[in-house]
């Protein structure tokens, strides 16, 4: 089961935060920051699982983590998920993202917060993994939009 | 066009957005927050009605405050009031056509939640055939659903492993293009693939031969494809085809039957361990430390040795270094320890500081566990405390101090060793300790050569001394009146010492005791007193490492399987060297047989095998009672009479049985004849119990011969260990036997006592039931309201509670309850329960083969007479087991 899916960019700003247990908030915080500094520290051509930190469950649970450009794709996984297929779920989410936003950047995570979470609910709920077909989720993104679009044009805005 | 227009979101949002971004200081920006916070707090609690899009965007601003990291302290109910709009985007329902596919995950998530609202029953049919939906998402969903319900439900959901075979099959015999949308990087549905690999290893191999025949063919496809040249270039394409490989293996592994599979398996294995992804190298190090566990492959394992120990030495990455360390760790035995050994303490002088200790305790047991000779183990020690010393724990020294003083042939090169490792200018506070016990111990043994006399070793131990800590300082003074027995010649120097005012008024209380008592006892007694006093430490009970148990503690419950030495046992006898039966080794056992695995391993030489209570050093000290003194009775484990030799325990057996459920010493049993007395003693899963049977007549009982029997399946659930003791009992006299019981799993009955003799010519029998009851391996688990809430919650299935509502036999007093509460062996918690009435308790039951957690509860009702007791622990003959005994105390 996936336990938490963060998103920081370089300097350890959060750009989005689910997690699918439930923390107190100053402790997802401090999980924020715990993890931002352990993957920090580690170059770009090493592995991408590390053993996680102190504050998620302990050593039946790993983190696992990309990095693209600006930003760290960390998911927070017990030992019942495949390493592998983790990394492959992180990069459907990211091109996932990548088709909805026309080459996403780090700004469209901050100002279309609410369309990034979205997105992650087609692809992970409640901790596991929901769908990986990529055109299926943005299928189901466009059809969220088209409801949005005729429900704005109804009210004349 | 993008599914998600720029365009369209709310401007205000942005507006507040970019303010915050353009803050050129951390001030500047907590000031914007601040703001805008008193803004939204003022159009929440204004007049005007707000409009669900004002409300929605105030909602998000405040999320994206949440998410800086700032408490956020209103606004919720604003955001549920959200929810209940009839607008589509202001609560965002998704009208998803897949319900089936959230209506799975969603059954799971209440399930995880709380099981017991999720009753087994004819729906886990219908779920188990969502394996053959057409829609590739919801047979994912599916699998995820079935894999977490079946691992507590495995025969509802059997018949999932014949359809996710088959599943299986399609998918993996399929062309790169027959799965369309779900084909990734050329991977046909590998999310699929890898969750139905995982749901299988839920199961054990398939019995029915075609299914098995199909599943086999399709593992074997899997690593055939592993060969063929890669389809694409792309990192993706390698990783979803490697995650469906290492799951692949993984399910080859949980198997363990076919050993065509295993070698192909661990050869693949190898070969990831050069490739050039770092990822793959890693997870290669990982899923190879669960083969070095297989008899199949242990050995092919161990033929990449050296890529291994390479790896430990060249990656940059400490996770892959470390998974390094433990397949080290793992496919050690005797053919390679020395080797092994050597390049784990090479490693530890550069090894990060996380996982120091987790290297020397693997090192100390390596180096214990495959000794071929014993000088190379103190030397392989020493070397781990010189290296790192400050990670070298207690269990380790003390560890090695037991071997030394157990076994005679290497005593000499020990105090040899440690005497030349106390040369050295600065040396670890720990080979300070472990110098001063071996050289008080057996520092004579090289007092014979002049670089080492006596005031030599004395002078070198004492430069050390006023650099150490209180606890070493107590250790040498120890040493020091050691000396003074080992070496009179040093009696009058070591006095001094003593006598030295640092010594006597010593702001330190044990230090000053010491130093008084040590003084007046070199001064007061005759020689012989001294040499009796302070004569050489016996024999340590032989028991397993208590390294081992350390490293099994700091691993946790879910340990990496190679740690685990209980589930290496198919292989362990010929692999590991544990115990060999072959004859050489039975008349002269392998010097290892006797160190670790000690419950199988008869030691021919050492004293009885007391599989003995306590810890350590303590243990010696534990008790005269510990060597029984009956003279020499043969020392051969009792052979009880089988249970049909034996009458039925008396009337009054149970009655007697519950007076000892609370406390462990008494008298057992008492007529006109004879007497019973217990004395008891549990820790862990280990008990020691001594039963004295007293002669209350004028008149020798003969043939006497109390047994011990096990009724039933007992046998494989507890072990007691009895010595036969005299067959005659004289009149008014007292003999004593002493039961050495293992509890290795959960068990309900006791044990029962015969007790067989003839007095006066008349055949005299009588079976008693043995007071030792389940709760006696409990040990006390302190733990906050919450921890005991949530795994309170957790327990929550029906049959692992269970509940006794009685009437008090007994005045009800709350210290009397208590102190019974206590002694079943529960550790009492306090402020838990609303009531302070109430006693709530915890306990783990600490059997060989598993632990159970107990919770209880006990709700007396003064009005009523009555109590109510809840108990609920994992397994569910224990919590009705418990209960039932508990609730006869009150």
């Amino acid at each position: 089961m996936i336990q938490a899916i963060l998103v920081f960019n370089n300097h350890g700003k959060p750009r989005l935060v689910r997690f699918y247990q439930r923390f107190p908030e100053e402790i997802q915080q401090q999980i924020v920051r715990e993890t931002f500094h352990l993957v920090l520290k580690r170059d770009d051509n090493i592995c991408n699982f590390l053993e996680g930190g102190s504050l998620i469950g302990g050593s039946d649970y790993k983190l696992i983590y990309r990095h693209y450009a600006t930003l760290y794709f960390v998911f927070c996984v017990d030992s019942s998920e495949s390493e592998l297929g983790i990394l492959d779920l992180i990069q459907v989410f990211v091109e996932t993202l990548d088709k909805c936003f026309e080459n996403v950047c780090e700004l469209d995570l901050i100002f279309h917060m609410d369309k990034v979470h979205y997105i992650l609910q087609e692809v992970v709920m409640g901790g596991m993994v929901l769908e990986t077909n990529m055109n299926e989720i943005v299928a189901q993104i466009e059809a969220q939009n088209r409801l949005e679009k005729s429900e704005l044009l109804a009210w004349g805005l | 066009m993008p599914a998600v227009s720029k365009g369209d979101g709310m401007r205000g949002l942005a507006v507040f957005i970019s303010d915050i971004r353009n803050c050129k200081s951390k001030e500047a920006e907590i000031k914007r927050i601040n703001k805008e916070l008193a803004n939204i707090r003022s159009k929440f609690k204004g007049d005007k009605a707000l409009d669900g899009y004002s409300k929605k965007k105030y909602v998000c601003k405040l999320l994206f405050i949440f998410l800086l990291g700032h408490d956020i302290d209103f606004g919720h109910m604003e955001a549920v009031n959200l929810l209940s709009s009839n607008k589509y985007t202001e609560k965002q329902i998704d009208s998803m056509d897949s319900v089936k596919q959230s209506a799975a995950l969603c059954l799971l998530r209440l399930y995880k939640a709380s099981p017991d609202l999720v009753p087994m029953g004819e729906w886990t049919a219908r779920v188990v055939h969502l394996l053959n939906d057409q829609h590739m998402g919801v047979v994912t969903a599916a699998v995820s659903l079935i894999t977490c319900l079946c691992k507590k439900n495995p025969d509802d959901f059997k018949t999932c492993i014949s359809l996710a075979v088959s599943r299986l099959s399609r998918i993996v015999s399929s062309a790169s293009t027959d799965l369309q949308d779900y084909t990734y990087y050329f991977v046909p549905a590998p999310w699929l693939s890898v969750k139905l690999l995982r749901l299988l290893q839920c199961y054990p191999p398939p019995e029915d031969a075609a299914v098995k025949g199909r599943l086999v063919e399709c593992l074997e496809t899997v690593l055939n494809k592993a060969q063929e040249p890669p389809k694409s270039k792309k990192v993706q394409h390698s990783n979803a085809k490697n995650a469906i490989l290492f799951e692949t293996i993984s399910l080859i592994i949980h198997y363990d039957s076919e050993p065509n599979l295993l070698v192909r398996a661990c050869n693949q294995l190898g070969q990831f361990l050069q490739h050039r992804e770092t990822n793959l190298r890693y997870l290669a190090l990982e899923s190879m430390c669960t083969l070095a566990s297989s008899e199949f492959s242990h050995e092919a394992v161990k033929t990449h040795i050296d890529t291994v120990i390479n790896a430990l030495k060249t990656e940059r990455d400490v996770s892959v270094r470390q998974r390094a360390a433990d397949l080290l760790y793992a496919m050690c035995d005797r053919s390679n320890a020395k080797q092994i050994v050597s390049e784990m303490l090479r490693y530890l002088e550069t090894a990060d500081y996380a996982i120091r200790e987790e290297i020397v305790l693997k090192v100390a047991i390596l180096a214990e566990k495959y000794a071929v000779d014993y000088s190379w183990y103190v030397d392989t020690i020493l070397n781990l405390i010189r290296i790192a010393g400050d990670y070298v724990s207690e269990e380790v020294w003390y560890r090695v101090l037991q071997i030394v003083t157990n076994r005679d042939d290497v005593q000499g090169y020990a105090a040899k060793t440690v005497f030349e490792a106390l040369q050295a200018p600065a040396c670890h506070e720990n080979m300070v300790k472990v110098g001063g016990y071996i050289l008080g111990e057996f520092g004579n043994l090289i007092a014979g050569d002049p670089r080492s006399s006596p005031p030599v070793q004395f002078s070198l131990l004492h430069s050390k001394f006023h650099l150490c800590s209180v606890a070493t300082r107590a250790l040498l003074l120890s040493t020091y009146i050691k000396f003074i027995n080992l070496f009179p010649e040093t009696k009058a120097t070591i006095q001094a010492v003593l006598r030295a005012g640092s010594q006597l008024r010593n702001a330190d209380v044990e230090l000053q005791q010491r130093a008084v008592e040590y003084l007046t006892l070199s001064s007061v007694a005759s020689t012989d007193v001294l040499a009796t006093v302070l004569e050489e430490m016996p024999p340590f009970p032989e028991r397993e490492s208590s390294i081992l148990a350390k490293l099994k503690r700091k691993k946790g419950p879910g340990a990496g399987s190679a740690l685990d030495d209980g589930r290496r046992d198919p292989s362990s006898n010929d692999i590991n060297g544990g115990v060999e039966p072959t004859p050489s080794t039975v008349s002269t056992p392998s010097p290892s047989a006797d160190l670790l695995g000690l419950r199988a391993a008869p030691p021919p030489a050492a004293p009885p095998a007391s599989a003995g209570a306590g810890n350590l050093l303590v243990d010696v000290f534990d008790g005269p009672a510990a060597q029984p003194s009956l003279g020499p009775t043969p020392e051969e484990a009792f052979l009880s009479p089988g249970p049909e030799d034996i009458g039925p325990p008396i009337p009054e057996a149970d009655e007697l049985l519950n007076k000892f459920v609370c406390k462990n010493n008494g008298v057992l049993f008492e007529n006109q004849l004879l007497q019973i007395g217990v004395k008891s003693e549990f820790r862990q899963n280990l008990g020691r119990m001594y039963l004295f049977y007293g002669n209350k007549t004028s008149v020798q009982f003969q043939n006497f011969s109390p047994t011990v029997v096990h009724p039933g399946d007992l046998q494989t659930q507890l072990a007691v260990q009895t010595k036969r003791v005299a067959a005659q009992v004289d009149g008014g006299a007292q003999v004593q036997q002493v039961l050495n019981i293992e509890c290795l799993r959960d068990f309900l009955t006791p044990p029962l006592l015969s007790v067989r003799f003839r007095y006066g010519g008349a055949p005299q029998a009588l079976t008693l039931k043995l007071p030792v009851t389940i709760n006696k391996f409990f040990q006390p688990t302190e733990m906050a309201a919450q921890d005991f809430f949530q795994r309170w919650k957790q327990l929550s299935l029906p049959q692992q509670e269970a509940q006794k509502i009685f009437k008090a036999n007994h005045p009800m007093d709350a210290e009397v309850t208590k102190a019974k509460l206590l002694g079943f062996g529960s550790a009492l918690l306090d402020n838990v329960d609303p009531n302070p009435e109430n006693f709530v308790g915890a306990g783990i039951i600490q059997t060989k083969a598993l632990q159970v957690g107990c919770l209880l509860r006990l709700e007396p009702n003064a009005q009523a007479q009555m109590y109510r007791l809840t108990l609920r622990t994992s397994k569910e003959p224990v919590s009705r087991h418990l209960c039932e005994l508990l609730a006869q105390q009150f």
